[in-house]
C-alpha cells in the first residue's frame, strides 16, 4: 500500500510542468504520457484533461477543400488498415475500405443533444438527401426503395425521396442501441452538483485561488502574506483559523477545524488521510480521488509543484511551497464545502460515502447521434432501405459506423494531413539536390546561429546577399552552459539546455570600476523615481497628490502609445540610455575554479574552454575550414505586452537571451593559450582568424556586435563590410516575416518592413510581436551546403553536421540527443497549444492577467492558464517535426539502439525520422521499425533567384523552392 | 454665433452616436465593417467630437460665457407643464466632454491593435460607440432625467464588456453582477429624479446661483434636499464603486484590456463623483447628504487601500488602487473642493489609464525596474506593519485578503434571501404551467422520430 506522500508524488506527474513565466521553456504538454505511443497518447490526455486529441473534423473538411490533404492521402493512410477483403460490410452495400474512404472524404457536422432533435423535428432532414449525397448515390437509393416497395403505383420521384428516407429512418432507429451519460466521477463534488446542482468547487476554488495567489506572490501585493515562511498549510491555519473566521456561512466552522489540526500537530499527509476518511472514499480509490482534485484546478497545483520542486525558477523570492500541503488544504476546504451543502438536504440521510453509490442512477437514451450519423453515411454511400430490410443488417450498418468513430477519422486525416506536409518537403529536397550545389572552399566569412527555425530566413537571406559567406547552425548555448550575471543583473540566471544544470558563473565586468558605480548611481536615480511613481500611484495619500497634482500628465504618455508607439519607445530607450550610457564591459570568463556560496564555479579553467570549443567546432564540421570572421550569432527576442516574453527567447538557453553565450565562445575561442592547448588536439585555428560574438533580436531584427574593440586591425574592415551584410539580411529578414502578419501590407519594401516589425516589438497594445516557432515543422541535421539555396519557410531548425567527419557516430549520437527532445519539446507545444487552444493552450490573450509575477489568469481569480496563448500559435499547423538526418540509414539505426531517450521519441512515434543518404538524394523514412525508402511524388521545384520572389504577396505556408542566389560562390577577390 | 455652437454641442453627442448608427445598422444584418472601416468610423466619430468640444472651448473662452444651453426638444407638455430635454455645456461638462473624447479616440486607436482578429472585433467598437456616446450623454446633460439616459447605456455596455468572453463562465457571471449592481443602483437616480419632479417640479440643471456652473434645482427644505442628496448619493455608489457596493470592480477585469482599462480606470468609474459634483447645489443645501458622500468616501478609501495591499494580481490591484483614489475624491467633493476634485478625476483618469495598459507588459517592467534599482525590489508593507500592533496583523492581513468580508454579507444576507424568494416564485410558476399544460402535454409533445420507436 503507498502512502499518501507517494500517491501525491504519482499524481503531480498529471500536473503542467510550466515554470513561472520569465523562465518560459517550450516542452512537450504531454510529458506525462510520454511513455505511450503518440496516438495512445493524445487519446488517454483527452480523455483525462477533456481536451481535443487532433484537430476539429470540420478543420480536416477545410483542409480537404483547400487540397492541404489530397484524396490521395486519404487512400495512401488507409492503406495499411484493411486486407483487400471485398466483402461489403452489408449485402448491396460497400466494402469497409470504401466506406471509410468515404467517410473520411465526407465530414460532416454531426449536431448533439437539443441541436439534433431541434434539425430532426424541425428541419427536411428526415425527407431529403443530405446535400452532400451525389446523384449516382441518390439514383441508387431511389431503386433501391422500389425493390422493395409494396406499393406498386408509380410515384413522383420527392414522394419516393421522402418514403425511401423515412424507411432506412426507421430501420436504424429500430435497432438504436441505448448510450448511458457518462457515469459520474469520482469526486464529491461531482456527485453533489449532479444530485443537487450545488457546485462545491465554486465555493472552494475563489479561496484556493486568491489563498495561493497570495503565497507565491512575488512582488505585486504591497503586503506580503503574513506566516508565508511556514508554508501554504500552516499560513492557512494562522489565518483562517483566527477568531471565528471569516464571514462566508459555508465557512463557519472552519476555523475551530483549522485550530484542532494545528494544535493535534497534523502534517499534510495526515490531514489528507483524514480528509479522505472523512470524505468516505475507500482507500482504493485514494490515488485517482487525488488526481482528479489536483486536475481540479491544475494550473495552480503545478505551479505549486514547480516551486516546490525547482525553487530556484522563482522570479525574486521562492515561498516554501509544497503540493502536500497544497492538497491538504484543497481536501479540508471540499470536505467542508460538501457538508455546507449536504447541509439542507440532511433529512435525506446522506452520508457523503453513500453518495457515491446512492445516486449514480445513470440516464440512458437512445443514441440518436449514431442514428443520424449512420443514416447520413447511408445516403452517401448509397445504401437503401432494401439492404437495411433485415434488422441485422442495420444492426451491422450502425456497428460499422460506431467502430470509425471520431477520434479514429481524426487520426486518419491527422496522418494525411501530415503525409502531405511531409512529401512537400521530402520532394522539395530532392528536387533541390537534382538541381545540384556548389561546395563552399573558402569563404570570405562564416555566422555560426543558433538551429532555431526563426534564424533559417536570416541565414537565407545572408547567403544570398553574400554567397560567398558561410552559415553554420549549433544549439544557441554554444557549448557555454554557464549561470550568468550581465552588468545590470541582480542574480545569476542559468544559460543552458533546461536539463542541463550550470555548474560554472559568469558576470559581466565593465572595464572601468568608477564608470560602472557612476552608471549603476544614474540607473539606481531612473529606477527609484519609476519605482516610487508606480507604488505611490497605488497608495492612499501619496496617490492622491500625485495623480491630483500631476496626473494629468500622463495624458502625453498615452497619447504617444496609443498613436506613435515605435516613435514613443525609442525616444524613451534613447533618453534612458542618454542620462545614463552604459558604460564597455568585459566577460569574466576564466576562472581558477574557486567555488562560489552558491555551489557554481566562477569561470572557466583554459581546460574546459577548450573542450567546449573544440566540441562545437568539431561537431559543426567547421574546424577544418575557418575563414578569417567568424561571427558567433545568438538570439533573444524582446517585446511588450506579452507575459509570455520569454517563450520567444532562446530554447538552448533556457528561455534566455543567447548573446553572452555568444560572446563567452568568442571570447574563448580568441584565447591564444586555448588555441594553443587546441592544437594539441589536432584542431588548428589559424592565427588570423577572429572570432566575434554577436546577438540578433527576432522580434525587431536588430543585431549586436561584442567586444568589436579587440579586434586585430586587419580585420577592422572586414568586420564593417560584414555589419552591413548582415543589417541588409535583416531587413529582408524582417521583410519576409511581414508577410505573415494580416496587419502588414503586401507592398511594404524592406526598410519599411522593418519599421513595421519594430512597432511590433515595441506597441503596448501589440499582442503579436512576433510569430516565434508558429511554423515550425522540421528539422534538419546535416551539411548546409545540402540545404543551401533551399527556401524552406523559417520552418526548419538547422543543425550543422558533417556525416564524412564521423564514421563512428558518436557526434551524430550526442547531437540528436540534444536535439530531439529540444525540438520535439517545442513542436509538441506547438502542436498542443494549437488543437486545443483553451484545454492545452492558455486562449486568447486579450484578458490575461498578470498573477504574482508568475503566470497569467484569465481575467478575475480563474485557474493559472499554462500552455502558449492563441496569438502566439494561430497560424501554426500542427504536424509531428519532421527530423530529417543526412546519415546512413544503418549509422541512424545504431544511433537509435544506443539513446533510449531518442529511439523513444521515434519508436513512440513523437517525431518523425527521415534519414538523407550524405552521398545520394535518396531518402528513408522510419515507419514502424524500419526505414523504408521514400518514393518521390514530383521532384520538380520552383526555381526563383531570390526569396522575395517567391513569398512576394502571400501569406500561407509554403512548400520548397530553390533559391539560385543562394548557392555559394567564390568571394571577389 | 450662440446657435452654431449650440449646434457644436450636439455634434459632441452627435458624431459618437452617428458612428454607433453606422456600426449597429451593418452589424444588424450580420455584415459588420472590416476591421479597418470600423476603426475608421469609430476614430471619426470620437476626433470629430473632440474637435466640436475644442470649437466649444474656444468660443466659451473668447465670448466669456458661462454656459450654453441647447434645448432638444420637448418629450410632452400638459398645460403650462413641459417635459423638455436640454443639453449643457458649461465650465463643468465641457472639460469632462473633451477628456472622455480624447481618451476614447486613442482607447479606439490602442485597441485597433489590441483586437485585431479577435472574433469580437465589430462587437466591441459598437460597445465603445455607445459607451462614449452615452458618457457624453451623462456629461452634458441639463436634466437628471437625460443622466439617467445615458445613465443605463454605460451600464449596458459595461456588463457587455465585462462579458465580452461569454464562452466562459467567469466573466457571464462577472458582468451579470456588475449589472445588478448597475440596477440596484439605478433605482436611486431614478428615485431621485421623481422626488425632484415632486418637490420642485422639475429635475433640469436651474439657473446658475453664483457657482462656477449650474447645479440642479434644490428642493426648498432641508429635509427635501437631503432625500434628494442622499437618493443621488445612492445612485452613484454603483457606477464608482463604492462602499457597499465595490465588490464587482475587481471582477470587472475580465474583458480585453483596453475597455478594462477606459471603463474601470477612466471614465465609467468617475461618472459617480461627476453626478454629485453635477448635484453640488444640493450637496450644499443638506450637511446630511455632504456627511454622507464624504463618510462612503472616506470609508471606501480605507477599505480599498488596506484590501488593495494584498491583492497579488495586478488588475485586480489597480483596480482597488482606483477605488481608494475615487473615494478621495468623494472626500473631496463632500467638503466642497470642487475644483480639486476635478483636477483629481482628469489626473487620476489619466495615470490609471496608462497603468491598466500597461499591465500585461509588467514581468517586462519589472525585470527592467529590478535592474535599474541594482537590487531586488524593496520590501514593502514596513510602513504598515509599524503602525498596526503586531498581533493584529495577522487578522487584519486576512480580513484584507477576504475583500473585509463586503462580499460574504452580501452573498449570504442579500443575494441568498432573494435567489430563494425568486425560485419560489419560479417554483409556483411551474407548477402552475404544469397544471395548465399537462393534460394535453403527452400527444403533443412526441415528435416523429419518437413515434416510430418499437
Amino acid at each position: 500500500m503507498s502512502s499518501v506522500a507517494d500517491m501525491i508524488d504519482h499524481a503531480a506527474h498529471l500536473l503542467p510542468q510550466q515554470s513561472p513565466l520569465h523562465m518560459f521553456v517550450h516542452h512537450n504538454t504531454l510529458h506525462a504520457f510520454e511513455h505511450l505511443h503518440f496516438e495512445q497518447a493524445v487519446l488517454e490526455g483527452a480523455a483525462r484533461f477533456g481536451t481535443e486529441p487532433y484537430q476539429t473534423e470540420q478543420a480536416f473538411a477545410q483542409c480537404l477543400e483547400t487540397a492541404r490533404i489530397r484524396p490521395v492521402d486519404i487512400d495512401a493512410v488507409l492503406e495499411p488498415l484493411h486486407d483487400d477483403s471485398v466483402a461489403p460490410v452489408i449485402a448491396g452495400g460497400p466494402t469497409r475500405r470504401e466506406l471509410h474512404a468515404l467517410r473520411l472524404r465526407n465530414l460532416f457536422e454531426i449536431p448533439k443533444g437539443a441541436a439534433l432533435h431541434w434539425m430532426l423535428e424541425e428541419t427536411g432532414t428526415l425527407f431529403r438527401f443530405h446535400p452532400r449525397v451525389p446523384e449516382a448515390a441518390r439514383a441508387a437509393i431511389l431503386h433501391s426503395a422500389e425493390r422493395v416497395s409494396v406499393d406498386p403505383a408509380p410515384m413522383s420521384a420527392k414522394a419516393r425521396e421522402e418514403q425511401s428516407l423515412e424507411q432506412m429512418w426507421r430501420a436504424l432507429l429500430a435497432v438504436a442501441p441505448v448510450v448511458s451519460r457518462a457515469g459520474v466521477s469520482v469526486r464529491r463534488r461531482d456527485q453533489i452538483l449532479a444530485a443537487y446542482g450545488a457546485d462545491t468547487d465554486r465555493l472552494v476554488h475563489p479561496l484556493l485561488i486568491r489563498f495561493c495567489a497570495a503565497f507565491v506572490d512575488q512582488g505585486i501585493a504591497y503586503w506580503q502574506m503574513a506566516e508565508r515562511e511556514q508554508g501554504l498549510l500552516a499560513a492557512f491555519r494562522a489565518l483562517y483559523g483566527l477568531g471565528s473566521g471569516p464571514m462566508d456561512r459555508w465557512m463557519r466552522g472552519l476555523s475551530e477545524e483549522l485550530r484542532r489540526q494545528g494544535r493535534d500537530g497534523w502534517d499534510a499527509e495526515r490531514t489528507v488521510s483524514w480528509a479522505l476518511e472523512e470524505l468516505g472514499v475507500p482507500h482504493a480509490e485514494w490515488q485517482g480521488y487525488i488526481e482528479e482534485t489536483l486536475l481540479s484546478l491544475r494550473g495552480w497545483a503545478g505551479m505549486i509543484r514547480q516551486l516546490e520542486e525547482r525553487p530556484d525558477t522563482a522570479p525574486v523570492d521562492p515561498p516554501p511551497a509544497r503540493l502536500a500541503d497544497y492538497l491538504a488544504l484543497q481536501l479540508t476546504l471540499d470536505l467542508h464545502a460538501a457538508r455546507f451543502e449536504l447541509q439542507p438536504h440532511a433529512g435525506e440521510s446522506e452520508k457523503l460515502a453513500d453518495l457515491a453509490t446512492s445516486r449514480s442512477a445513470e440516464v440512458e437514451e437512445l443514441d440518436l447521434e449514431l442514428v443520424y450519423e449512420a443514416f447520413i453515411v447511408a445516403q452517401l454511400a448509397g445504401v437503401g432501405p432494401a439492404e437495411m430490410t433485415s434488422s441485422s443488417a442495420a444492426k451491422r450498418w450502425l456497428e460499422e459506423i460506431r467502430e470509425f468513430d471520431s477520434n479514429e477519422r481524426r487520426r486518419l486525416m491527422h496522418l494525411a494531413y501530415e503525409r502531405r506536409h511531409r512529401i512537400g518537403v521530402l520532394d522539395g529536397i530532392v528536387g533541390h539536390c537534382r538541381l545540384g550545389r556548389a561546395r563552399a572552399k573558402s569563404p570570405s566569412f562564416q555566422a555560426v546561429f543558433c538551429i532555431d527555425d526563426r534564424e533559417e530566413s536570416l541565414r537565407r537571406q545572408l547567403e544570398e546577399l553574400r554567397p560567398d559567406a558561410e552559415t553554420y547552425g549549433y544549439a544557441g548555448f554554444f557549448g557555454v552552459a554557464m549561470s550568468y550575471e550581465g552588468i545590470e543583473d541582480i542574480r545569476p540566471r542559468p544559460l543552458c539546455p533546461v536539463a542541463v544544470r550550470p555548474s560554472h558563473y559568469v558576470t559581466e565586468r565593465a572595464l572601468d570600476e568608477s564608470d560602472a558605480a557612476a552608471f549603476a548611481g544614474k540607473r539606481r536615480r531612473q529606477g527609484q523615481v519609476t519605482h516610487s511613481i508606480g507604488l505611490g500611484s497605488k497608495m492612499l495619500t501619496r496617490g492622491g497628490l500625485l495623480s491630483a497634482l500631476f496626473g494629468f500628465l500622463a495624458v502625453i504618455p498615452l497619447l504617444g502609445r496609443s498613436l506613435f508607439p515605435r516613435s514613443t519607445e525609442r525616444l524613451a530607450h534613447w533618453a534612458l540610455h542618454r542620462t545614463a550610457p552604459v558604460p564597455p564591459t568585459r566577460l569574466c570568463v576564466e576562472g581558477a575554479g574557486e567555488v562560489r556560496p552558491d555551489g557554481l564555479r566562477a569561470g572557466y579553467t583554459l581546460d574546459e574552454m577548450t573542450g567546449i570549443v573544440a566540441s562545437v567546432l568539431t561537431t559543426m564540421g567547421i574546424d577544418k575550414n575557418l575563414s578569417s570572421l567568424v561571427l558567433i550569432v545568438g538570439h533573444g527576442s524582446s517585446s511588450l505586452n506579452n507575459p509570455h516574453e520569454a517563450a520567444h527567447d532562446c530554447g538552448a538557453t533556457g528561455g534566455g537571451r543567447g548573446g553572452p553565450n555568444a560572446r563567452a565562445f568568442a571570447q574563448m575561442a580568441n584565447d591564444a593559450r586555448v588555441r594553443e592547448r587546441l592544437r594539441a588536439q589536432s584542431v588548428v585555428i589559424p592565427d588570423s582568424t577572429w572570432f566575434v560574438g554577436a546577438y540578433h533580436n527576432t522580434c525587431d531584427d536588430s543585431m549586436t556586435y561584442y567586444d568589436e574593440d579587440l579586434l586585430p586591425p586587419h580585420l577592422v574592415d572586414a568586420l564593417d563590410d560584414v555589419r552591413g551584410a548582415f543589417a541588409d539580411a535583416c531587413r529582408l529578414d524582417a521583410h519576409e516575416r511581414c508577410r505573415r502578419f494580416e496587419s502588414a501590407s503586401f507592398d511594404l519594401d524592406p526598410e519599411s518592413a522593418l519599421t513595421h516589425a519594430e512597432a511590433h516589438a515595441y506597441d503596448l497594445a501589440q499582442p503579436r510581436p512576433e510569430y516565434g516557432h508558429a511554423t515550425n515543422a522540421v528539422c534538419i541535421v546535416g551539411r548546409r551546403e545540402r540545404t543551401r539555396g533551399l527556401f524552406l519557410d523559417r520552418r526548419a531548425f538547422l543543425v550543422s553536421y558533417d556525416p564524412m567527419r564521423d564514421p563512428s557516430g558518436t557526434i551524430l549520437a550526442a547531437l540528436l540527443r540534444a536535439v530531439g527532445p529540444v525540438g520535439a519539446g517545442i513542436n509538441l507545444e506547438y502542436y498542443f497549444s494549437f488543437v486545443d487552444p483553451t484545454g492545452y493552450g492558455s486562449g486568447t490573450k486579450l484578458p490575461h492577467n498578470i498573477v504574482g509575477l508568475v503566470g497569467v489568469m484569465d481575467g478575475h481569480a480563474s485557474d493559472l492558464r499554462t500552455g502558449l496563448p492563441w496569438q502566439m500559435v494561430e497560424i501554426h499547423e500542427p504536424v509531428r517535426l519532421l527530423t530529417i538526418v543526412e546519415a546512413k540509414t544503418e549509422m541512424l539505426e545504431r544511433v537509435l539502439a544506443q539513446e533510449a531517450g531518442l529511439a523513444n521519441l521515434v519508436n513512440k512515434e513523437w517525431i518523425q525520422l527521415v534519414a538523407w543518404d550524405p552521398d545520394s538524394d535518396a531518402l528513408a523514412v522510419y515507419e514502424k521499425g524500419r526505414f523504408r525508402p521514400y518514393v518521390t511524388e514530383n521532384p520538380a521545384i520552383a526555381v526563383v533567384e531570390r526569396s522575395m520572389e517567391f513569398y512576394a504577396g502571400r501569406r500561407g505556408h509554403l512548400s520548397p523552392a530553390h533559391v539560385t542566389a543562394g548557392l555559394f560562390a567564390e568571394g571577389r577577390a | 454665433m450662440e446657435s452654431v455652437i449650440q449646434v457644436m454641442v450636439v455634434g459632441i453627442v452627435g458624431f459618437p452616436a452617428l458612428a454607433v448608427l453606422a456600426l449597429g445598422l451593418r452589424a444588424w444584418v450580420y455584415h459588420p465593417w472590416s476591421e479597418r472601416t470600423t476603426v475608421a468610423i469609430v476614430g471619426f466619430g470620437f476626433s470629430a467630437s473632440v474637435t466640436v468640444c475644442a470649437i466649444t472651448v474656444a468660443w466659451l473662452l473668447h465670448a466669456d460665457v458661462s454656459e450654453v444651453r441647447v434645448p432638444l426638444g420637448s418629450w410632452f407638455s400638459a398645460g403650462h407643464y413641459s417635459f423638455d430635454w436640454n443639453l449643457i455645456a458649461d465650465r463643468l461638462s465641457i472639460p469632462f466632454a473633451t477628456f472622455s473624447a480624447v481618451l476614447l479616440g486613442l482607447v479606439a486607436s490602442f485597441s485597433r491593435r489590441y483586437l485585431h482578429r479577435e472574433p469580437g472585433f465589430a462587437r466591441f467598437y459598437l460597445l465603445l460607440a455607445i459607451f462614449g456616446t452615452a458618457v457624453q450623454f451623462v456629461v452634458l446633460a441639463g436634466s437628471l432625467d437625460l443622466v439617467f439616459l445615458g445613465w443605463e447605456l454605460v451600464g449596458v455596455t459595461s456588463a457587455l464588456l465585462i462579458a465580452f468572453f461569454h464562452e466562459r463562465r467567469g466573466p457571464v457571471e462577472h458582468g451579470l453582477r456588475a449589472f445588478v449592481t448597475y440596477r440596484l443602483c439605478d433605482v436611486g437616480l431614478l428615485a431621485a429624479g421623481v422626488a425632484l419632479h415632486f418637490m420642485v417640479g422639475t429635475s433640469d440643471v436651474g439657473p446658475s446661483t453664483g457657482g462656477p456652473w449650474a447645479g440642479f434645482v434644490v428642493p426648498s427644505t432641508w429635509a427635501g434636499a437631503s432625500i434628494v442628496g442622499l437618493l443621488i448619493l445612492w445612485a452613484s455608489i454603483g457606477k464608482a464603486a463604492q462602499l457597499p457596493f465595490s465588490g464587482w470592480l475587481p471582477r470587472a477585469m475580465e474583458g480585453p484590456t483596453p475597455s478594462s482599462a477606459v471603463f474601470y480606470g477612466a471614465l465609467s468609474i468617475h461618472l459617480g463623483p461627476y453626478l454629485l459634483l453635477r448635484s453640488e447645489s444640493i450637496l450644499q443645501a443638506s450637511w446630511l447628504a455632504a456627511g454622507a458622500v464624504i463618510a462612503v468616501g472616506a470609508l471606501t478609501a480605507l477599505h480599498a487601500t488596506f484590501v488593495g495591499r494584498t491583492q497579488s494580481d495586478i488588475k485586480s490591484a489597480l483596480a482597488y488602487a482606483s477605488m481608494t483614489q475615487v473615494g478621495l475624491i468623494y472626500v473631496e467633493i463632500g467638503l466642497g473642493f470642487r475644483y480639486l476634485a476635478v483636477a483629481h478625476i482628469v489626473g487620476h483618469a489619466a495615470i490609471r489609464t496608462l497603468q491598466i495598459l500597461r499591465s500585461p507588459s509588467l514581468l517586462h517592467d519589472h525585470h527592467h525596474l529590478e535592474q535599474a534599482m541594482g537590487r531586488q525590489l524593496p520590501r514593502t508593507g514596513g510602513h504598515l506593519e509599524r503602525l498596526v500592533p503586531q498581533a493584529f496583523q495577522p487578522w487584519l492581513y486576512r480580513v484584507a485578503l477576504e475583500r473585509g468580508g463586503f462580499d460574504a454579507v452580501l452573498k449570504d444576507w442579500a443575494v441568498a434571501p432573494a435567489l430563494r424568494f425568486l425560485s419560489r416564485i419560479d417554483g409556483w410558476d411551474q407548477a402552475w404551467v404544469d397544471y395548465l399544460t399537462k393534460p394535453s402535454a403527452a400527444g403533443e409533445r412526441r415528435s416523429r422520430h419518437d413515434e416510430v420507436r418499437p
